[in-house]
């Protein structure tokens, strides 16, 4: 489609309409995007033929990226430098713990048992390694634990499960030359003198019209993102570290977190992750449905069999299992972050790509699932049903 | 007649609210009970995260949430200073019937009313009633406003 305008209309309305679907059945508009990005695609090459939502066109390609790279700063400016501190330790042998389980076990699972190439499995492995920190604190804010010393070592832990997912994405296929060591040395300096010069030019310069805040942290992103990609590497690694070290600072401003999430949530992660949907092919998820029974159960079983004796080292023993639970969640982020890496980079194929997908949806919603079922409620509401009572003269119902 | 406590089982009022008109009746039906029956109110905003949370987007809906439910309960005050009823509030996130209920468990609760959302039959069989959770499952009688 050349016309840019009708190009541009056709996917933010099925931005709108993905949004609307959210609201409607309350579910969270990236999984709404990446699923209406699917069927849009496969409806669209069935109906009109050709590159259907012509995806790979530059300009969605460019704010695709820019949305992955500002929401995985967000997320990582979401960290809470203070709990990470007091918890350090629990948090960093659980964190790694949850990461090396799946990492390791799903890697297996697609060599082994899949039979795909070498480096098409350990893609599989960073892609089904992330847990996802907003369904754990989510859960924990409605059950009260985001208070609780194991709440906060297991927020914390989280943290640390991401961290392992990006560096592992963006070093284990990077190409290790004289590049990689320049990007490494670079991003070191960068990421501990970022905490003391952006307040600083912040207090000096910030809280104008010209919204120069914004404009400092793009130029970070995008020039730190410039140098990961120039070694080979991936954008969104500095940008996840930039936001956990600007977590203190930057990610106390209010205001300026609100206006980032403003221009995300309005224009750029539509397009990434409706993007991210359009890749995925309907026929070969149907064609071999073990595909992903076995990649699912080699997430879950992976990261449970890590969890279950290091959480009891610390003697964290009453509310376990439910966190065993939520921490098997993928976040839909960077797991398709990771798998969009693959795809783009030729380390998976497509088919691979929508197995992986499918897995990270599947993996998300699943253990939600399960908590909402058997966590939740069994928490939450009364014990013993108990007989009404009577009550004189009041239009009242009586519980049953 | 504040000060005169004429029927003991309606001590502390929850009013589950939500920042709708059908809410802001349910705060005036329980303003008006508090101030015959000298009873302390509780009105319990819930902010619903949305499934499976995403990090970013739940920081935001939380956000957005509580401000809105902040200037609505802001309203709510002013109308019970009016009438001089004892009201507190609070927001938690979760879901709502389910939160309701926990909280009117905890604290001891002696009635709850809610105001009826009329939701379209499509939401109500998808979504389910919050009311109808909180009417089923509350250990205290439950009152809904429509």
């Amino acid at each position: 489609m050349e016309n840019v305008w009708a190009l541009a209309a056709m996917w933010v309305g099925l931005a709108l309409l993905a949004t609307l679907f959210a609201i409607w059945f309350r579910i969270s508009t990236a999984l709404t995007e990446i699923i209406l990005g699917t069927v849009a695609q496969a409806v669209l090459v069935v109906l009109v033929g050709g590159g259907g939502l012509v995806a790979k066109t530059g300009w969605i390609t460019f704010l695709a990226g820019v949305g992955a790279v500002i929401l995985t700063f967000l997320a990582g400016a979401e960290l809470d430098p203070l709990v990470f501190r007091t918890k350090w330790k629990e948090a960093t042998a659980v964190g790694l713990v949850g990461f090396f389980g799946p990492f390791l076990g799903c890697t297996a699972v697609a060599h082994y048992i899949l039979h795909w190439s070498v480096r098409s499995s350990w893609l599989a492995g960073v892609a089904l390694s992330t847990t996802s920190v907003a369904v754990v604190y989510a859960v924990m804010l409605e059950l009260g634990f985001n208070q609780t010393e194991f709440g906060k070592a297991i927020l914390a832990a989280c943290f640390i499960n991401d961290l392992g997912t990006v560096i592992a994405l963006g070093l284990i296929f990077s190409p290790f030359t004289l590049r990689t060591l320049i990007f490494v040395a670079v991003s070191v300096a960068v990421f501990i003198l970022l905490p003391f010069v952006t307040p600083k030019f912040f207090r000096r310069y910030g809280g104008r019209v010209s919204e120069i805040e914004a404009k400092y942290l793009l130029f970070v992103l995008f020039a730190m993102g410039g140098l990961a990609v120039w070694a080979g590497s991936e954008a969104v690694l500095p940008a996840y570290v930039i936001g956990m070290v600007l977590a203190g600072t930057v990610g106390k401003d209010h205001t300026l977190v609100r206006r980032l999430r403003t221009l995300t949530f309005g224009l750029l992660t539509p397009f990434y992750f409706i993007r991210a949907g359009s890749f995925v092919s309907v026929p070969a998820l149907i064609s071999a449905p073990l595909v992903f029974v076995a990649l699912f159960f080699a997430k879950m079983i992976s990261k449970v069999t890590g969890l279950f004796p290091t959480v009891r080292i610390f003697k964290y023993q009453h509310e376990e299992g439910l966190y065993y639970t939520l921490m098997m969640s993928t976040g839909l982020t960077f797991g398709t972050i990771s798998s969009l890496f693959g795809l783009n980079h030729g380390i998976i194929d497509q088919t691979q790509y929508s197995f992986l997908v499918a897995t990270v949806i599947g993996s998300a919603v699943v253990p939600t699932m399960i908590a909402n079922a058997f966590f939740m409620p069994r928490h939450l509401l009364p014990r013993k049903e108990q007989k009404p009572v009577a009550f004189p003269q009041t239009t009242a119902s009586t519980a049953k | 007649m504040p000060g005169t406590r004429q029927n003991p089982h309606f001590r502390r009022i929850l009013v589950g609210y939500d920042g709708s008109v059908q809410a802001e009746k349910a705060v005036d039906v329980a303003i008006s009970l508090a101030e015959s029956l000298d009873s302390t109110i509780l009105v319990f905003a819930v902010a619903r995260p949305p499934e499976p949370a995403t990090s970013v987007e739940l920081e935001a809906v939380l956000d957005d949430a509580r401000e809105h439910y902040e200037q609505g309960l802001k309203g709510v005050k002013q109308k019970a200073q009016q009438h001089d009823v004892k009201l507190e509030t609070d927001i938690a996130v979760g879901h709502p019937g389910e939160q309701i209920i926990h909280r009117a468990e905890t604290d001891k609760i002696d009635l709850v009313i809610l105001g009826r959302r009329g939701k379209s039959m499509f939401e109500k069989l998808i979504m389910g009633s919050t009311s109808a959770r909180v009417l089923r499952y509350a250990h205290c009688p439950v009152m809904v406003v429509t």
